[in-house]
């Protein structure tokens, strides 16, 4: 009604010039497309609307770590500064995906790789040789009459990683000579170099502790 | 990726630290707490002590209900409570409990453990 209302529709104003410089950005990446195969039953009005739909992964920009547009949450078309220079990421587009989450909705890097989601390079040189992931599970028995076995997983690990990151400096490769401890692990030791940082939280306890132990009959 | 870890283990941390500070400070069993250790033999195996559990503290902030007789029979020593159990969401890591963000995280042993080996 006064000023502070005039205030307000100018506030507006610059919001919805906002909006349309990046629904402009976005329509000219290609949701013209999209907007077409979706919209079979002739709304007219409708498709525009749709196109600044944030809850639809390919009208959203994103912007990377410095600022800079690093592309639409669409996969199949990443037109983005990240892209051309082949790395970069961009965390808030991976939000956006409908990856696997793991129970604190985090993505569940594990399970993509079971279910053959994605595809990465081994690496940023191309005449790098691939090596195939190390199928081996070492049982890792825990301290304690009644705590689960832990089952360390090598093959998981060599998707992702060279034997040199983890042999010898974190682990010495040879079962149970490492004398490992929970304690040691949550103050960064052991698996907790990676576990809790980069790779799953240690919350999940029974991702590792994963082996049943059978309780002392004696007691009970 | 990096940053949502990162933001959750704030969280855990903050909840820690405000749930624990107060309550944690001595590991004399005062007034109110219950010293558990049915399971000596296996917690020294593990490199840890007997819990002292303050039950003066969950009184406080709970009802004697939220806990009796659903979670813990409410009489000494007749709970089966072992790490593995906790780790599967019976005892103390119930799901709104130490298995959530509304109170510290069960690899804290030194929260719940006496004599902690290697605790910082
Ligand atoms: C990243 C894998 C991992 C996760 C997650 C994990 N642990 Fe462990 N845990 C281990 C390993 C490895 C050991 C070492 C086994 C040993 O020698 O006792 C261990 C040992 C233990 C022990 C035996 C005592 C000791 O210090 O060695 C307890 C108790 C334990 N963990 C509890 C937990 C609880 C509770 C959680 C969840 C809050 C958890 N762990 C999560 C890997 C893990
Ligand atoms: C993420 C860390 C990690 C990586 C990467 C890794 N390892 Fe291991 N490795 C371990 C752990 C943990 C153990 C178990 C140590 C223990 O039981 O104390 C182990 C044990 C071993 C053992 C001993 C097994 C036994 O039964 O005694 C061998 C051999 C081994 N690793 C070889 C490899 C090779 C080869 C690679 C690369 C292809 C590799 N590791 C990569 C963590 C790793
Ligand atoms: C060098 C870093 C590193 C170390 C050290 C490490 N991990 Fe991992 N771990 C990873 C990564 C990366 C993944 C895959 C991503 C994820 O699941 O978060 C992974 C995945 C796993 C998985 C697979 C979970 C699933 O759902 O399949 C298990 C189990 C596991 N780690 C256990 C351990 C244990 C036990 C140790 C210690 C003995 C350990 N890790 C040490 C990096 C590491
Ligand atoms: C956070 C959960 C929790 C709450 C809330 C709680 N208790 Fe308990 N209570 C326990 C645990 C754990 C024990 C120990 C059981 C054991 O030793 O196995 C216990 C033990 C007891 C015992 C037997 C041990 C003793 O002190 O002699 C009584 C009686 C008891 N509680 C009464 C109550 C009453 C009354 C309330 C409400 C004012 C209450 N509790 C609230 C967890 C709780
Ligand atoms: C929320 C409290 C809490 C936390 C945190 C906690 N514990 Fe426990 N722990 C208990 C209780 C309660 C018992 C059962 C005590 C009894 O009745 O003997 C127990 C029992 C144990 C036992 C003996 C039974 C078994 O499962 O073998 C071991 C070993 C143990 N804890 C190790 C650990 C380690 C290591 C950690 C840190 C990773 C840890 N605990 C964290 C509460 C806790």
């Amino acid at each position: 009604m006064k000023a502070s209302s005039t205030r307000n529709v100018l506030k507006v104003a610059l919001l919805s010039l906002v909006a349309v410089v990046g629904l402009s950005m976005t329509c000219s990446i290609g949701v013209a497309e999209s907007a077409t195969a979706k919209s079979g039953k002739g709304d007219a009005a409708k498709p525009a609307e749709k196109v600044i739909d944030p809850t639809d992964v390919n009208s959203v920009i994103y912007l990377d770590t410095s600022g800079k547009p690093a592309g639409v949450g669409d996969p199949n078309r990443p037109p983005s500064v990240a892209y051309r220079a082949g790395r970069g990421w961009h965390p808030a587009a991976l939000s956006a995906t409908n990856l696997p989450r793991d129970r604190y909705g985090l993505i569940n890097w594990a399970q993509i790789v079971r279910d053959n989601l994605i595809k990465p390079r081994p690496s940023l040189d191309p005449t790098e040789e691939e090596m195939d992931p190390l199928d081996m599970d070492v049982l890792i028995e825990a301290k304690g009459d009644y705590v689960d076995n832990v089952i360390y997983p090598h093959k998981i690990h060599t998707y992702w990683l060279k034997c040199e990151v983890c042999h010898p400096q974190i682990f010495i490769p040879a079962q149970g000579q490492n004398n490992i401890t929970m304690v040691g692990i949550v103050n960064g030791q052991w698996c907790g170099r990676c576990h809790s940082k980069i790779a799953f939280p240690l919350t999940d306890c029974k991702r590792c502790h994963s082996s049943p132990k059978k309780p002392p009959e004696a007691k009970k | 990726m990096r940053q949502s870890y990162a933001l959750i283990t704030c969280a855990i941390m903050a909840a820690s630290v405000m749930f624990c500070g107060a309550a944690f400070a001595a590991h004399e069993p005062g007034p109110g707490k219950l010293v558990l250790d049915s399971k000596a033999a296996s917690m020294s195996k593990a490199g840890v002590g007997p819990v002292v559990f303050p039950h003066d503290l969950h009184k406080q902030n709970l009802k004697c209900s939220e806990c009796h007789p659903n979670i813990f029979k409410d009489q000494s020593k007749a709970n089966d409570i072992s790490m593995k159990k906790n780790m599967e969401g019976q005892f103390c890591g119930s799901p709104n409990c130490h298995n959530s963000p509304k109170a510290f995280p069960l690899y804290q042993c030194a929260n719940c453990h006496t004599n902690v080996k290697g605790a910082k």
